[in-house]
């Protein structure tokens, strides 16, 4: 039977691996006792999320993600009514139960939800900090652990996944890279414990795949695929192989650009 | 299409025989040419009617000497190759002339005709974007890669053999050029090539060069040949761990390829003392026996170079290549230059010396224009800098630093700028300061910075070039056109506000219909899932309930949008041929669509072009995608009239362009014109017709839908040919102009 716990309960136990390239905990601990929402930027695969899992787990608030698509309405971030047996019953969507709770409301890749729904968190990110719930006619003030998030990535450079003015100005922002050589390589070795040889050349090859950023790729492969990669290294897959599969195909479908790639994995492992 | 490329060269023959006529040639002489052209294959054939047609307009006596030296190629080359040269002919005739296109053909001996014969083995061709993504991936800089007899660099490009053939398998000749790449790499990384000056300063005195560089260097070598190649190999092994440490893996596989190499290479026995060195060095990084004639010196060079390993600057190598050279010269006789190692590839110092002296000089022409610039500028105002750069840079002037103070500016000077600054004599209205007295306040701005600017400024002063269709040949004529963007004059004439008048009954019904394609969002009901709950969907399912019928599962609302994600391009015929009905038809129509367009909120843009001959195509912008719909634009409606020319190629190309860099679902193209591409050049006929049906296709195959809006009163019938690839429709009254073009729109979209 699966341990299923609801959304406001789910409370982080371990300490999530969390290695700071910056000042980026002291300032996310002054936003949050000053009751500042922040803004992640940063490619993605580069620890934002991890970052905030650590946090979650540092300060022992619940942490509500939800991970924004085109088609997010406003009543699935705060709730609706529902039929259940012969009633209508209100049901609080995860933001309003973030807000109930004083949990770390999290919205990931939040240029992907339409415009006319992210300014439903708008009363929350400013000093107001309250929920209007329209359907119930209720508003709910947020208690002072409440925290709200969002994180994008500005990579995208298109017109339409741009953040609104309205929006930005109300976020505290937190900009995200990748870590640099020597932290890269002791994340892949904490999180894969692959040895320090391998962990270095995987490095040295994301660091190739970034110089070739808006030369024939989107993104240099991110952190994430660099564990990915060493995680089947570890567990017996020839390296080459590995980078292929987990660092090369997913990166590109570019024929050309696949060759190339595959030619730099071969030319360092 | 067949046939009508069969009229194309009939019209050729014909052209090419009545220019022969006119040059006095007799029926012969024609015959005779025109055999000539019947034995070659039938592409070939057709690009040679059409060179030799080109040239007949020249003067006709090219033509035959032409043909002979065609058909003299021809033996050398396959039919492939035969295109290439030919193709390559055409574009020096294009963009050199007459004499240099001479020059070109008649060189048809073998080593001339190198470059395009297919090579055996792997060419670089084939190859080159793959290895130019590699070498961009592992060094970060945009090198280019590009043929050459060696394997070299002037450090911006790196020049490979164009094929490999060392080895049968293509993957091995593949690794071999990848050799060559990363050992250009490692060169560049470790300075090989460009030594800095305080390096260069351990050897050379003041009075060697100005802007001494690894050619002045090497001219302290009365042996430049043995240093040149000594000091290949000394470097080699000084950047072997390096490259061992970075690609290991390519590395690894360089071991065994060596031995391979070291096969050919001749044994010591048979060479002079000085040589045998050389070769000695080289055998031992190939992993040979270095048995041969000075083992003594040899064993104490390998000694030497061996040392270089442990991490050993470019300085110490240097310090080596003297050592081994002394030694070398002591040993006496000739030296006799090495066949070079193929992946090690050679050291050209005059070519990266060249190509560093070239990119000084451009440098200083920046700089040059940088400080006419600075002179020239206005004084500073703060607003017109970029105002993120201001808030963002951290720079405040570093007190030991000088800083040149002109117009409210603070530049920073690098050590070029300022030398560059005293030899002028200073600068009128600038001052140099120490960054000590102007005290914390400021913000620096380098003269790179400035620079940008400038080059932005620059590419749109430049224009932009674009390619032209040549069906004559089935060929693109490389970077032919050169287009200018201007922002149109706004006038006040009032053209806009009376149109608005005049179809103001008409404008609240187009308003309506356009409103109707919005397709507000809507509710929609009794949905398996949704935002809200269908208060009658629920209500029947008590009611079915109760009377025991099964009562469904659809009770909840949904908001429904059909956003439309359209982005639409009006591209504007402003020819002279415009002028009266035609271009206040255009205008009104114009008006029309506007307004239609901004009551249904899809994007738009409207572009107008004009131009006279291929270095002038003139694209006026009136509205931007991003720009709102506001007076200034109406203005330049207002401001439409008839210009020039209608070369329809270029435009169509530059709003492709523009068209792919905007993001939407669907991207329209509507062209508006009345009727034949012409311009003051040979842009006129067949030729223009081909190249703008080229234009269409090229736009519809990067996924933008043209459409194509003529008015024309004979309806004629080169349209369908010309447009017949993509959507149009000719209107034969101007005055339905207006009313047909929303109507039109409105279909297209639905």
């Amino acid at each position: 039977m699966l341990n299923a716990i609801k959304t406001e309960e789910y409370v982080i136990e371990e300490e999530p691996f969390y290695l700071p390239s910056g000042k980026e905990i002291e300032i996310f601990e002054s936003a949050y006792k000053n009751l500042i929402p922040v803004i992640m930027k940063g490619p993605t695969g580069c620890g934002k999320t991890r970052f905030m899992q650590y946090m979650a787990w540092r300060f022992k608030r619940p942490l509500i993600t939800i991970s924004c698509h085109d088609d997010l309405t406003a009543s699935d971030l705060v709730g609706r009514y529902l039929v259940r047996g012969g009633e209508t019953v209100w049901l609080d969507g995860p933001l309003t139960r973030a807000v109930k709770a004083g949990g770390f409301c999290y919205l990931d890749e939040i240029v992907e939800a339409r415009k006319d729904t992210t300014v439903v968190i708008h009363p929350l990110a400013d000093d107001r900090r309250i929920l209007p719930v329209e359907k119930l006619g209720e508003i709910l003030t947020a208690p002072p652990e409440f925290l709200l998030s969002i994180s994008y990535n500005p990579g995208y450079q298109s017109v339409l996944k741009d953040l609104k003015q309205s929006t930005r100005q109300r976020f505290l922002a937190i900009d995200f890279s990748y870590p640099d050589k020597r932290l890269e390589k002791d994340i892949i070795m904490h999180e894969t414990g692959v040895d320090d040889l391998t962990a270095e050349k995987l490095v040295n090859f994301a660091e190739k795949t970034r110089n070739l950023k808006d030369r024939g790729l989107v993104e240099g492969a991110s952190t994430r695929l660099l564990i990915h990669a060493a995680k089947l290294i570890s567990s017996g897959i020839e390296p080459r192989t590995a980078c292929d599969v987990s660092i090369t195909e997913p990166l590109t479908d570019d024929h050309e650009m696949v060759t190339a790639l595959s030619e730099l994995v071969s030319s360092i492992f | 299409m067949h046939g009508s490329g069969e009229k194309h060269l009939t019209h050729l023959r014909e052209d090419l025989v009545k220019n022969l006529r006119l040059d006095f040639f007799d029926d012969e002489d024609i015959e005779s040419v025109l055999r000539d052209l019947q034995y070659l294959d039938r592409k070939i054939g057709q690009k040679t009617l059409a060179l030799c047609q080109t040239l007949s307009h020249a003067s006709s006596s090219l033509v035959p000497r032409t043909l002979k030296r065609i058909k003299n190629a021809s033996r050398f080359l396959s039919l492939k190759e035969m295109e290439r040269w030919i193709n390559q002919a055409f574009d020096i005739l294009d963009h050199q002339g007459v004499d240099h296109f001479l020059h070109f053909i008649s060189r048809i001996d073998e080593e001339s005709l190198w470059d395009f014969l297919m090579p055996k083995g792997l060419s670089l061709q084939e190859v080159a974007p793959v290895l130019e993504a590699y070498v961009r991936g592992i060094s970060g800089l945009d090198l280019k890669i590009a043929p050459g007899k060696e394997s070299y660099t002037d450090t911006s490009t790196l020049f490979v053999p164009h094929s490999v053939s060392k080895y049968e398998e293509r993957e091995k000749n593949f690794l071999l050029y990848k050799f060559m790449l990363v050992h250009k790499w490692a060169q560049m990384v470790g300075g090989t090539l460009t030594p800095d000056a305080e390096t260069l300063s351990a050897f050379l005195t003041d009075s060697d060069a100005p802007h001494p560089d690894i050619e002045t260097f090497f001219r302290l070598f009365p042996e430049k040949d043995l240093a040149i190649d000594l000091y290949t190999v000394i470097e080699a092994f000084r950047l072997e761990p390096f490259l061992a440490k970075e690609l290991p893996g390519l590395m690894r596989e360089a071991e065994s390829m060596k031995k391979d190499f070291l096969k050919e290479r001749m044994p010591l026995s048979n060479l002079t003392g000085k040589s045998a060195l050389v070769e000695g060095l080289y055998r031992f990084y190939l992993k040979g026996d270095i048995e041969g004639p000075v083992p003594g010196v040899l064993n104490n060079a390998v000694e030497e170079v061996l040392r270089l390993g442990n991490g050993a600057t470019l300085y110490e190598s240097m310090k080596t290549l003297f050592r081994l050279y002394d030694a070398a010269t002591g040993l006496g006789g000739s030296y006799q230059p090495r066949s070079t190692l193929l992946f090690l590839g050679v050291i050209k110092p005059e070519e990266v010396s060249l190509h560093l002296k070239a990119e000084r000089r451009a440098r200083i022409k920046k700089l040059e224009g940088l400080i006419t610039k600075l002179i020239n500028m206005p004084a500073f105002e703060p607003r017109k800098t970029s105002f993120q750069k201001t808030v963002f840079s951290e720079k405040t002037p570093e007190p030991a630093k000088e800083y040149l103070l002109i117009k409210g500016r603070i530049i920073e000077l690098d050590e070029e700028t300022k030398g560059f600054i005293e030899n002028r004599g200073g600068i009128p209205g600038g001052i140099m300061v120490k960054g000590a007295d102007i005290g914390g306040a400021g913000c620096p701005m380098t003269l790179t910075e400035l620079a940008e600017e400038e080059e932005i400024f620059q590419e749109a002063d430049g224009g932009i070039k674009y390619d032209e269709w040549d069906y004559k040949r089935c060929g693109y004529k490389k970077s032919w056109c050169t287009l200018f963007e201007h922002v149109l004059h706004p006038v006040h004439d009032g053209f806009v506000d009376l149109t608005l008048k005049r179809y103001s009954g008409y404008i609240s019904v187009l308003r309506k219909k356009f409103e109707l394609l919005k397709r507000e969002p809507k509710i929609a009901r009794r949905q398996k899932e949704g935002d809200d709950i269908d208060i009658d969907a629920v209500i029947e399912a008590f009611c079915d309930a109760r009377a025991g019928l099964s009562p469904g599962d659809n009770y909840f609302t949904r908001y429904d949008r059909h956003e439309r994600n359209f982005a639409v391009l009006f591209l504007l015929d402003m020819s002279g041929s415009t002028k009266g009905w035609v271009n206040e038809a255009e205008k009104e129509s114009l008006v029309l669509m506007a307004e239609a367009l901004e009551s249904l909120g899809d994007r738009y843009a409207v572009y107008g072009f004009s131009g006279m001959t291929r270095n002038r195509c003139d694209f006026f912008c009136i509205k931007d995608f991003d720009e709102p719909y506001t007076d200034v634009v109406k203005r330049r409606i207002n401001g439409i009239s008839p210009k020039d020319y209608t070369r329809m190629g270029p435009p169509i190309r530059h709003s492709t362009k523009i068209l792919k860099s905007i993001e939407a679902r669907t991207k329209l193209f509507i062209t508006l014109s009345d009727g034949k591409p012409e311009d003051y050049d040979a842009y006129k006929g067949d030729y223009g017709i081909e190249d703008t049906r080229k234009a269409l296709v090229e736009a519809k195959e990067q996924g933008i839908y043209p459409f194509c809006i003529t008015i024309d009163r004979e309806a004629s019938s080169y349209l369908r040919h010309m447009y017949g690839e993509v959507n149009y429709i000719v209107i034969d009254d101007v005055k339905k102009l207006p009313n047909r073009i929303t109507e039109i729109y409105r279909k297209l979209t639905t």
